[in-house]
């Protein structure tokens, strides 16, 4: 019997032989690999009566897929003027698909489905689609494609991970309601200062995207933007965050539009019970220095200060106080105020109510309501802080 | 003279500025393993924890700040298996930080070669908070400790095979430290096993099997949804039926739930150390369990 299995020995480690040659030349194909684990099996199953220790080749679940996440984001709606004063919509369908490309370089793509406003059409559009450097020296971070530009708080952030559900008024004013999201690179640097964190980054954008205080013209003139953050830990369960943004770029009258931005977030988190209770007071200041015609220009302000409490695990309550004016004519002012009041259900599900008011120099009052589920399935990306 | 005392002071300054260039900057996710690694690697290591000892180690905020400790790093100790799901991964991306990249010879997932329990047959969130590799909270059994340590061991050697024989001799010590108060806290249990408790959140279980306890059921009605009533009646009724003495319960916890209950049924809330600085006294691993085990046999007595 002894050269029984030693022939079977022979072919089994030539098989496993072959099998890591085969691996190792065509990682793609795995056909091949496929039938020498077949024979392999086979083989294992004839000396079955054998209680040999062979080593066992289990088959490993493991795939190259990205990771995949889709959120649904479905909206009911209430206005006090207009014809049409309710409304039901699925807002948005935004599918993710993440994942490291490579050792250099990650990936991420956010596609929305979604609904204009105006039309109603359903569309799907490219939200984000970009990569990250993994690897560049001197705490260098480059990124490269379509993406959120580097706007202060609000602009980086997803609509469903913000805790209302419209858009400040200031914000949609001068970056519309998809904000500023354009094509190009965005290069940070992560300054080398120990006592707290501070980023720099710089992005330029062809201004292919629209936005209504950017243009993209048929010349060589593209949007620059600048970002300084810095993130102070002012004890174990507070933080602040100052940033400073500037903006410029070509507007749709072939001049340049310039934005300088602030924005100022306190957060109070207690570690322990972090889950159970926080507070946090942000707010953003715009002032816009638009050239509109030769010897024209606007200079135009807007704000928003938003304060959010979590009242116990489950339950958010955020009051928010909008003010602008109007880029194109500082004479227009708008000012709102808010309250949404959120339920977590967990990580993955939410619903929020909103109600709202606006006064502006035009118009008379008018109120708004909003109410809207978030759901998420597959995988889900964390927040930002 | 003066010259002389110049050079003293000089060379003492690089001596210094040597030894302290030549210490490993580690960075941990948890505390439990920030002890074991400055176990491990003695004072060839610096070592910080992102999380604290009495937080929810699924749920700690990114913040920015982690990013400096990350940045300067030579090596990154995690859990693992989707524990700390919801934060590491974004903090290593935004490290800049090649050297600890899953992947790289700074990158140790702790869990590598653990025993897990607790691994789920289907993904599916209708079951709450699963986690699809198995039940992260690992380290709670003493035994794992030592498997943590190994792949800790592991790291230091690979980022700092010089110092290797150091390393390893202090995991040798580590282990008989471990077996010899194994012994200990088996002795100290022995006369509680099969002792009925309830727990609060699903992170019990490695802990439970070691020591031969029996959690018969969770204050969540299923991991991480909060306590709803129908689940506190469930549980009131479970208690009575089998005269269940204690509900266990974590720092990070809010005991109204349990307080509920401890008053309808007399059994006692006892809140326990998950993590190294869970408490006060709990300075080291070993603390964990002799903090626990003492806790537990008091009341179960």
């Amino acid at each position: 019997m002894k050269w029984k299995r030693a022939l079977y020995n022979f072919f089994f480690f030539s098989a496993l032989f072959l099998s890591e040659i085969t691996v190792a030349q065509v990682p793609a194909d795995s056909t091949a690999a496929d039938s020498i684990l077949l024979k392999q099996i086979e083989q294992q199953m004839q000396s079955s009566n054998q209680p040999a220790q062979q080593p066992q080749q289990t088959r490993s679940t493991l795939s190259f897929n990205p990771d995949i996440g889709v959120i649904g984001d479905f909206q009911g709606s209430y206005i006090s003027k207009g014809k049409r004063n309710f409304d039901a919509y699925l807002n948005e369908t935004e599918v993710s698909l993440q994942a490291t490309v490579d050792p250099y370089v990650r990936a991420d793509f956010f596609l929305s489905f979604a609904r204009n406003p105006v039309t109603h059409a359903y569309g799907v559009e490219v939200e984000e689609g970009y990569l990250t450097t993994l690897s560049l020296p001197a705490q260098l971070q480059l990124k490269l494609g379509k993406f959120r530009e580097a706007v202060g708080r609000i602009n980086p952030t997803h609509p469903h991970a913000l805790p209302f559900i419209d858009l400040p008024n200031a914000y949609v004013n001068y970056f519309g309601e998809e904000g500023l999201n354009d094509e190009g690179l965005s290069l940070s640097w992560l300054v080398p200062n120990k006592k707290f964190y501070q980023e720099i980054i710089f992005q330029a954008t062809s201004g292919q995207s629209e936005s209504p205080t950017f243009f993209r013209g048929d010349n060589n003139r593209f949007i620059y933007l600048g970002h300084f953050k810095n993130f102070f830990t002012l004890s174990d369960n507070s933080t602040l965050e100052l940033g400073l943004t500037g903006i410029t770029g070509p507007n749709d009258s072939s001049r340049t539009t310039s934005i300088a931005a602030a924005d100022l977030t306190y957060k109070w988190k207690p570690v322990q019970m972090n889950t159970y209770k926080s507070l946090a007071w942000q707010s953003e200041f715009y002032y816009g220095h638009a050239n509109l015609l030769d010897n024209f220009s606007v200079n135009s302000l807007g704000l928003y200060s938003f304060l959010q409490y979590q009242l116990a695990k489950r339950w958010f309550l955020t009051a928010r106080y909008d003010y602008a004016q109007k880029p194109y004519n500082k004479k227009i002012v708008e000012q709102a105020y808010s309250l949404t009041a959120g339920w977590y259900a967990t990580e993955f599900s939410k619903i929020e109510l909103e109600g709202k008011t606006t006064d502006d120099t035009i118009d008379k009052r008018f109120y708004q309501a909003w109410l809207r589920w978030i759901f998420v399935i597959g995988a889900h990306g964390a927040h930002q802080y | 003279m003066k010259t002389k005392t110049i050079i003293f002071i000089i060379s003492c300054l690089g001596i210094l500025s040597f030894a302290k260039a030549g210490t490993i900057k580690v960075v941990t996710t948890t505390t439990d393993l920030k002890s074991i690694t400055e176990l491990i690697g003695g004072n060839k290591v610096s070592v910080s924890s992102i999380a604290t000892g009495y937080q929810n180690p699924h749920f700690v905020d990114p913040k920015h700040s982690y990013i400096i400790g990350l940045s300067k790093a030579d090596m990154f100790v995690t859990v693992g298996l989707d524990l700390e799901t919801g934060w590491s991964p974004q903090l290593l991306a935004s490290s800049r930080n090649t050297k600890i990249q899953k992947g790289a010879p700074g990158y140790v997932d702790a869990s590598i070669g653990i025993g897990l329990l607790q691994v789920p047959t289907s993904a599916n969130r209708a079951e709450g908070d699963i986690h699809i590799y198995g039940n992260p909270h690992y380290w709670l059994d003493p035994l794992n400790g030592k498997v943590i340590a190994r792949n800790i061991a592991n790291g230091l050697e690979r980022v700092d095979p010089s110092n290797k024989s150091t390393y390893e001799s202090n995991l040798q010590a580590f282990y008989k430290k471990i077996d010899e108060k194994m012994r200990e806290w088996k002795a100290k249990m022995a006369p509680f096993k099969g002792s009925k408790i309830i727990a609060y959140h699903n992170e019990w279980v490695y802990f439970e099997t070691r020591f031969g306890l029996d959690v018969v059921d969770f204050m969540e009605p299923k991991p991480g949804i909060p306590p709803s009533p129908s689940q506190l009646v469930k549980v009131i009724k479970e208690i009575k039926a089998n005269n269940i003495k204690v509900i266990i319960s974590s720092p990070y916890f809010t005991t109204s739930s349990s307080d509920v209950v401890s008053k309808q049924t007399g059994a006692k809330e006892l809140t326990l150390a998950t993590s190294v600085g869970g408490f006060e006294s709990v300075k080291n691993y070993f603390d964990v369990f002799d903090y626990d085990v003492n806790q537990l046999t008091a009341t179960l007595k």
